[in-house]
């Protein structure tokens, strides 16, 4: 099965600066990948690259079978919906269901096509109390919310999320990785650059981290989440579940809150046991 | 006296009939580090906006009760890139614009800029243009801005929002040394599991008005994790329905343990 | 590149009498003079800088004129026009928001409306800026430059709108962000560097303001064909 996202030994500069150095990874459909690392890293140069907004200097991005060197981005869009940082700006339409439903609408589907994807990607997030409203009118964390459901609709092979959860509090980023983890079961491929390593744990299950515009790392993100000393020199700190399971020697060492819980509650019982 | 206190402070934004806070009584001494948490909505940032006098001075709408302050305030908002003046060609130049707008002299300029820069390890990229640097850069560079202008009281929104790891570290350090200089510290944070160790004390808002008030031990208590506002290792103590009471850090979990 | 070092007040100086000249000097000499060194400022700053929006925006006043007007009035009115444009355009390139700051507070002008004539004036960089993102977002939502009327107009209306929306939005959160940063009104502004105001300068400037009453007094009194 053709991987619905693969980077052959990509290389990207802006002008003389180099960003990105010989970049390799492959996403298969349904794989939910977390893309870490520092600040000025390259993390949304490659969301560029793969939104074809840039092409690399060296190597190829594909999406699906596609080499984004021949596409413009709207064709791209037909496969990879991205949703940029302070996408919540970029809300135009006079209600959220118009807004959200621009996208496919300019995919040129159908009408009655346009309206099921409207209100299925309305439903994934939980906005259809509000698809009525103005975008400026609903603070700026159900916006966001919008410009992703907006993402949802296009219904592509592959969804790209530059930091979807700041300003979002406890509520919203679980709707947000609810969204994500049922779009996943439907084989969707999922990249999500975040900071946030909690959202990552509950969320993804496979983590790229990019050091000054290599490669670093590339595995299961449970084991990396866990480990303190690979994640140091790479500027992330393992999250507070993963560093409790570390300290606590949960067996497993779980990343996640309803694991790590599952797994203390199965401990303690144990030691109460005779 | 108290770097601020707000009493029975209630606000109310142009044409909005329901008030964004509602009796609100809070007090943060020089030195104090006082954290406001809540869900999205319940009137941190407001709260934030009266507390440095910019509302309702500059937002409009009506405020109820009193507001007091010992000095200057400074504010961060959660938006570098509203905050950034526009109109500066280095990181130098902007961070000194404040000061030049309070007419200090240009010694004292120096020496404010010079320190926060180094405060906020932006030394670097003191010469780059504002408008080249990334998100996260451009947030320690608008801290740098707000304290050259050596406020007593300093609020922040959000600050860590845009920081990646490293960043937010440095700067909960800095908020320690800022408090232990004798500065009042009011700082509104969804980052709850950096809370025990920044914050003396937390404030619980829910729809604009104090839920309740304590030291970080309040995000380990049941009402808050069911709330969702507990730290993390708290809500996996509760979830896991291990006895009370649920360790606040991973050190008392541990101790708890054993 | 002209304008790069010269004093802020000379720039505004040039902006400000070139389309009055192309209003008080007799028509179509008068204009034609005008327009084109107001055009050739332009083009210092760069063809994409600043010729073709010069023109492109002076462009639909021509259309517009030659619509009501005989061929003699068009060109009269269009060529003030232009050179009003063409004068903007160059001053908003080579105007430098802080040196027009630094430049009024060392004259003593307060820093407030100091501040605010700089910030209309950085707005369009910081929009077009917003602009290309908007626009890299909605081609990444399907939405494709070319195509027939509708789908060009609906094109404009995926990028303006935003654009619009999102400024105004901003306005209130940036005039509230500005206040955070120190302007409080009565109080004089350190200036960090003042630009350099040779004598030579000052003395063209208020040549140009006193060329410009002139002119305006000969037109006044001496009456002319046109």
């Amino acid at each position: 099965m053709i991987p619905a996202l693969r980077l052959e030994g990509v290389s990207f500069s802006y002008g003389t600066v180099p960003v990105l150095a010989n970049v390799s990874f492959s996403i298969a459909s349904g794989e939910r990948v977390a893309l870490l690392g520092r600040n000025g890293a390259g993390k949304s140069t490659l969301v560029r690259l793969i939104a074809g907004l840039q092409w690399p200097d060296q190597g190829i991005v594909w999406v699906g079978d596609w080499d984004t060197r021949d596409c413009v981005p709207e064709q791209l869009a037909w496969r990879v919906a991205t949703v940029f940082q302070h996408a919540d700006q970029q809300l135009f339409a006079t209600s959220v269901r118009d807004d959200v439903s621009f996208g496919p609408r300019a995919l040129g589907v159908g009408e009655r096509e346009v309206q099921r994807r409207t209100e299925s990607a309305l439903e994934d997030v939980d906005l259809t109390a509000h698809a009525d409203q103005h975008p400026y009118d609903l603070p700026p964390g159900l916006r966001k919310l919008a410009a992703l459901a907006g993402a949802l609709a296009l219904e592509p092979a592959l969804l790209v999320l530059d930091e979807p959860t700041i300003g979002l509090d406890r509520a919203l980023r679980a709707r947000v990785t609810r969204a994500l983890l049922e779009r996943s079961a439907a084989s969707v491929a999922l990249l999500v650059i975040t900071h946030d390593l909690t959202f990552a744990a509950e969320t993804l299950d496979r983590g790229l981290v990019l050091d000054r515009g290599t490669l670093a790392c590339d595995e299961p993100l449970p084991s990396l989440l866990g480990d303190a000393t690979r994640l140091e020199p790479l500027g992330l700190a393992p999250p507070p579940v993963a560093a409790l399971s570390t300290a606590l020697d949960l067996p497993g060492r779980p990343v996640r809150e309803a694991e790590a819980a599952r797994e203390l509650a199965r401990v303690a019982r144990g030691r109460l046991a005779p | 006296m108290k770097s601020l206190t707000l009493d029975h402070a209630s606000f109310w934004y142009p044409a909005t009939a329901s008030p964004a806070l509602r009796d609100v009584s809070l007090e943060v001494g020089p030195g104090e580090v006082v954290a406001l948490v809540g869900a999205l909505g319940a009137g941190a940032s407001t709260l934030l906006l009266v507390a440095g006098d910019l509302a309702p001075r500059v937002t409009g709408g009506r405020l109820e009760g009193a507001v007091a302050r010992r000095d200057r305030s400074g504010i961060v908002l959660p938006t570098p890139w509203t905050q950034v003046s526009g109109m500066a060609f280095t990181v130098w130049d902007e961070v000194a614009f404040g000061p030049a707008n309070l007419g200090w002299p240009a010694h004292e300029i120096s020496r404010q800029v010079d320190r926060a820069l180094e405060r906020l390890e932006l030394v670097p990229l003191a010469s780059r243009d504002p408008t080249t640097l990334s998100g996260g850069e451009l947030q320690r560079v608008i801290i740098a801005a707000i304290l050259a202008m050596d406020p007593g009281l300093v609020l922040f929104d959000e600050p860590a929002a845009e920081l990646d790891a490293e960043g937010a570290r440095t700067l909960w350090r800095l908020i320690r040394v800022l408090a232990k200089e004798g500065k009042g510290i009011l700082l509104a944070t969804s980052a709850l599991d950096a809370l025990p160790e920044v914050a003396d004390r937390v404030v619980w808002l829910e729809q604009g008005a104090v839920r309740a008030v304590g030291t970080p031990d309040v995000l380990a208590e049941a009402a808050a994790c069911e709330a969702g506002l507990g730290t993390s290792v708290a809500t996996v103590w509760r979830d896991s329905e291990l006895p009370e009471p649920a360790p606040l850090t991973i050190i008392d979990a541990v101790r708890r343990w054993r | 590149m002209t304008g790069a070092r010269l004093h802020p007040f000379t720039l505004l100086a040039i902006a400000g009498t070139l389309p009055a000249f192309a209003w008080i000097l007799p028509t179509p000499v008068g204009g034609a003079w005008t327009a084109g060194i107001a055009l050739a400022l332009a083009a210092s700053r760069g063809l994409r800088a600043g010729l073709w929006p010069a023109l492109l925006t002076a462009a639909p006043f021509w259309l517009f004129l030659l619509l009501l007007h005989d061929v003699p009035t068009t060109i009269a009115i269009g060529l003030r026009i232009t050179t009003m444009v063409a004068s903007f355009v160059w001053l908003v390139a080579a105007l430098e928001p802080a040196r027009l700051v630094e430049a009024m507070v060392a004259a003593g002008r307060s820093a407030s409306v100091a501040y605010l004539l700089a910030a209309t004036l950085s707005a369009v960089p910081v929009l077009k800026t917003r602009a290309q993102r908007i626009v890299e977002a909605q081609r990444c939502r399907g939405l494709s430059p070319r195509g027939g009327i509708a789908a060009r107009l609906r094109a404009l209306r995926a990028l303006a709108l935003p654009l619009i929306l999102s400024a105004l939005h901003e306005v209130d959160e940036r005039a509230l962000a500005l206040e955070t940063r120190g302007l409080v009104p009565g109080i004089r502004r350190t200036p960090l560097a003042p630009p350099p105001d040779p004598v030579l300068e000052r003395a063209a400037r208020w040549a140009l303001l006193l060329a410009c009453l002139a002119a305006l007094v000969r037109r006044l009194i001496v009456p002319s064909p046109t």
